[in-house]
């Protein structure tokens, strides 16, 4: 095996791995867990209150 | 830190002055109703910090909606240290009514004279000094848009927060005065806060207040029994809104001065109105500048100039040969704007986007060429094959929510509310739930939570159950790079006409579907639809900008997040078989992807993408599962798996087109098939925040049925599409099948009472 192929794997196992954790905390913290940053939406406190109620 | 308020009736500039205050970018929108929640802020140019609460727009402190109980509730249980109420100066009379409500609570308050500048605009003037001495409390002149006043609102906040302030109520002389003062006198006793405030809503028996203070109704209801008004009887609540009304209209219009040649002429915006909320010619109207809005966007024939004056195209014009290459760079750069008919706006920004994406992508492929093959096909045709098959849409759904958000600040989509209230109120619904629908054109999550503007609960599980029907930026990719590819397989045809087609497609199974809940399981009276129309204005381009620069930073922070993994795992697994083995381009169909996508291809035998498609149609299968993840991933899964298929993708197509055509080609999917696939993604179980989403928001026990819902909407759309699409005569058997149904329908509902329930704050939660 090359290189450069264990330096591919590595870095998807890694992105991968890194944007699950990343959307798992996000969900825990109460933020959206589709990635999209919703704190100009009209209902954000509501969606932040109504997990941490679930939580 | 001291806490400050801002509330007052809805449009009326609440969260333009939120963030003009804390330098927040929160939705604004013209149209009453777009705040249904709180959200804070902090405004650090005071002599301390200061949190800004900005809270949903409300008529009275009699709350009928959820987000009209979170206002009233965080401004009595939540005491802040001021309360800024603003009140729309173009709408004076009405807007303080809440005024008199608010003064009756013991919590600071100052009047915020907004919108000054339509005022001064109209000629007429307002005496802020002479109203402030007839209401006691601080009246500052500002226009939150412009940034004008706002140090001094804030000032003068900030001073009355330093001393408590005693509730006050204008109806001293009403004729509720004693019974008033002898409720106060007994919450004064039970140490109640604001004591005035709930004597006046305990006098009204306001539902809330008689479910805190059992013990008082009784002293409430003898009064009642000796009482009674010519006019309004016992009705309280009637005659405690008209001695306010009464009150405003004594000493308040004096402050304002009309201008003398205005009087009794109709305003700009009235005359406007006069023309787009027509009774016939509305909705055709609207449905033109709709038509338009997808022109602009994706039409590859600019206000059809190609077809009528039969223009030549660039292999006739000699700058590309018969086999579709470029004869030079300028040929190529050429072709973004122009091919036998110039583009729209929107397909050029796309053309040009997928340029410089076709680039980076033969750049990268040149730098790999010397590394294996797998790590080349996995890098340049999976990872930026998936991506840049959605990124390239980019422009076109910029585009649109441009176009939207524009019609959205003029004010004309609150007028559409109200032209098709006509229309929904037949079909079950009020013009009121247009306003989520159309926000559902932008995000299916923000829409369904904007639905707590609807007080009827069946109203509002109908409400949600359809706004994913109305296509969301995520769905765009999915249409356009079909429509692509169905006017490529048909050799004619545009695509603003298909996708605008599938956008009205959406519109009428929500329609449909509406129709059916409220005629069998969620029978009921539509509720009455008031909604103030705003005036019309130009949009502010630094709002619509803001708008943008969201939906831009929300898009490619999704396409190199949840999308890429997407991609990622899309391509491993259709490259390696169970045993882990790693499988070439021609192997695919070994793959775990392939036979996980097998096992469910049957299922869309009904809608013409599964078993009856040759070996690779098992990717239909699986993209509409990806799908589900987030609606992007339809078109990223055909980008990633496109490229092995051993089909050379086709010159000169957008990125994303170019790949539905070349899964067109090796599944052998036809035209009804490609029509039943759009249709089926958009109509079936929305992506995964969006299904939470609904779940939080839909009464209990009705999630699941949503679901199902979801499924078997889209399953019989798109099978209806695909079995009548396929043999036309089968349109007599489903009309028939119709037939019976709504018979049916009929024979149900001759038996069945109608039922009715409130949609309140409590039960919301």
């Amino acid at each position: 095996m090359q290189p450069i192929e264990i330096i591919v794997i590595a870095a998807a196992v890694l992105f991968v791995a890194l944007v699950t954790i990343g959307a798992i905390v996000r969900r825990k913290k109460g933020k959206s867990s589709c990635g999209c940053d919703c704190s100009s939406c009209g209902g954000c406190s509501a969606c932040k209150e109504r997990k941490e109620k679930k939580s | 830190m001291k806490k400050f308020a801002l509330a007052g009736n809805p449009n009326c500039g609440k969260t333009t002055l939120f963030n003009a205050l804390t330098g927040s970018t929160a939705y604004v929108g013209n149209w009453p109703g777009v705040t249904v929640d709180k959200r804070e802020g902090t405004y650090k140019r005071c002599p301390e910090p200061v949190s800004v609460v900005d809270l949903p727009g409300i008529y009275s402190l009699s709350p009928y909606t959820p987000e009209e109980v979170i206002s009233r509730n965080f401004i009595l249980d939540e005491r802040p240290d001021c309360v800024i109420n603003i009140v729309d100066a173009t709408n004076l009379e009405r807007n303080l009514y809440l005024t008199t409500q608010l003064m009756e609570i013991d919590v600071p308050l100052v009047i915020a004279l907004n919108m000054m500048d339509a005022v001064e605009k109209n000629g007429d003037a307002i005496d802020a000094k002479a109203l402030e001495k007839k209401m006691g409390v601080p009246v500052v002149e500002i226009s939150a848009l412009k940034g004008k006043g706002i140090a001094e609102l804030m000032d003068r906040a900030y001073r009355a927060s330093e001393k408590a302030r005693r509730g006050e109520t204008v109806l001293r002389d009403s004729p509720l005065a004693h019974l008033i003062r002898d409720v106060t006198i007994a919450l004064e006793g039970q140490k109640v806060s604001a004591p005035l405030f709930h004597a006046v809503k305990l006098s009204e028996t306001d539902e809330i207040e008689v479910k805190m203070h059992p013990e008082l109704v009784r002293m409430v209801e003898e009064f009642k029994a000796t009482f009674s008004d010519d006019t309004f009887g016992t009705d309280f609540e009637a005659i405690v809104a008209d001695a306010r009304y009464r009150y405003i209209s004594q000493n308040f219009s004096s402050v304002l001065t009309k201008k003398d040649a205005e009087r009794g002429k109709l305003t700009k915006s009235d005359r406007i109105d006069r023309v787009l909320t027509h009774r016939i010619w509305g909705i055709p109207i609207f449905l033109v500048i709709l038509f338009a809005v997808f022109h602009l966007t994706f039409s590859e024939d600019f206000l059809y100039l190609g077809a009528i004056f039969r223009l030549p195209s660039l292999e006739e014009l000699g700058l590309m040969t018969a086999d579709g290459e470029y004869i030079n760079f300028g040929a190529q750069f050429a072709a973004v704007f122009y091919d036998g008919a110039v583009y729209s706006p929107g397909v050029m920004l796309t053309n040009l986007l997928s340029l410089a994406l076709d680039s980076v992508s033969a750049l990268a492929a040149g730098w790999l060429s010397s590394s294996p093959a797998w790590v080349s096909g996995f890098l340049v045709d999976g990872c930026l094959g998936g991506l840049f098959a959605v990124l390239g849409f980019l422009p076109q759904i910029l585009l649109l929510f441009l176009f939207f958000s524009v019609l959205e600040d003029t004010g004309y989509m609150a007028r559409v509310a109200f032209i098709l209230d006509r229309i929904f109120r037949k079909f079950g619904l009020s013009g009121r739930a247009f306003m989520p629908m159309i926000m559902g054109f932008g995000c299916s999550l923000p829409a369904m939570i904007n639905t707590r503007t609807l007080a009827d609960e069946k109203e509002r599980t109908a409400t949600i159950r359809v706004i994913p029907f109305f296509s969301c930026g995520a769905k765009l990719p999915i249409l356009t790079a079909i429509a692509g590819a169905i006017i490529y397989q048909l050799g004619a045809g545009n695509a603003d006409v298909i996708t605008y087609s599938m956008y009205l497609l959406g519109m009428a199974t929500a329609i449909v579907t509406v129709i059916l809940m409220r005629s069998t399981t969620m029978r009921g009276d539509v509720p009455p639809f008031i909604m103030e129309l705003p005036a019309y204005h130009l949009p502010q381009f630094r709002g619509l900008m803001i708008h943008l620069w969201d939906k831009l930073k929300h898009f490619v922070k999704k396409a190199f997040t949840i999308i890429l993994v997407s991609t990622i795992l899309v391509w491993f697994l259709s490259h390696f078989n169970w045993a882990w083995g790693y499988l070439d381009d021609e192997q695919m169909n070994e793959s775990i992807l392939a036979s996980v996508g097998m096992l469910l291809q049957p299922l869309f035998t009904p809608l013409g993408f599964g078993s009856q498609l040759t070996q690779y149609g098992w990717i239909f299968a699986v993209a509409a599962i990806n799908g589900l993840i987030a609606k992007e991933n339809v078109v990223s899964t055909f980008g990633t798996i496109a490229a092995c298929l051993g089909f050379a993708l086709m010159d000169g197509m957008d990125e994303g087109v170019a790949e539905a055509v070349s899964m067109m080609q090796a599944t052998g999917i036809t035209v009804p098939a490609l029509i039943a696939f759009i249709a089926f993604n958009m109509t079936t179980i929305p992506c995964f925040a969006a299904v939470a989403t609904a779940k939080a928001e839909l009464p209990k026990g009705k999630f699941k049925w949503t679901l199902l819902f979801w499924l078997v909407t889209s399953y019989i759309v798109a099978s209806m599409i695909y079995v009548i699409g396929s043999w036309w005569w089968t349109a007599f058997l489903y009309a028939a099948a119709f037939a019976v149904a709504i018979a049916l329908i009929v024979l149900w509902n001759k038996r069945r009472p109608v039922s009715h329930k409130v949609n309140r704050g409590e039960e919301a939660e």
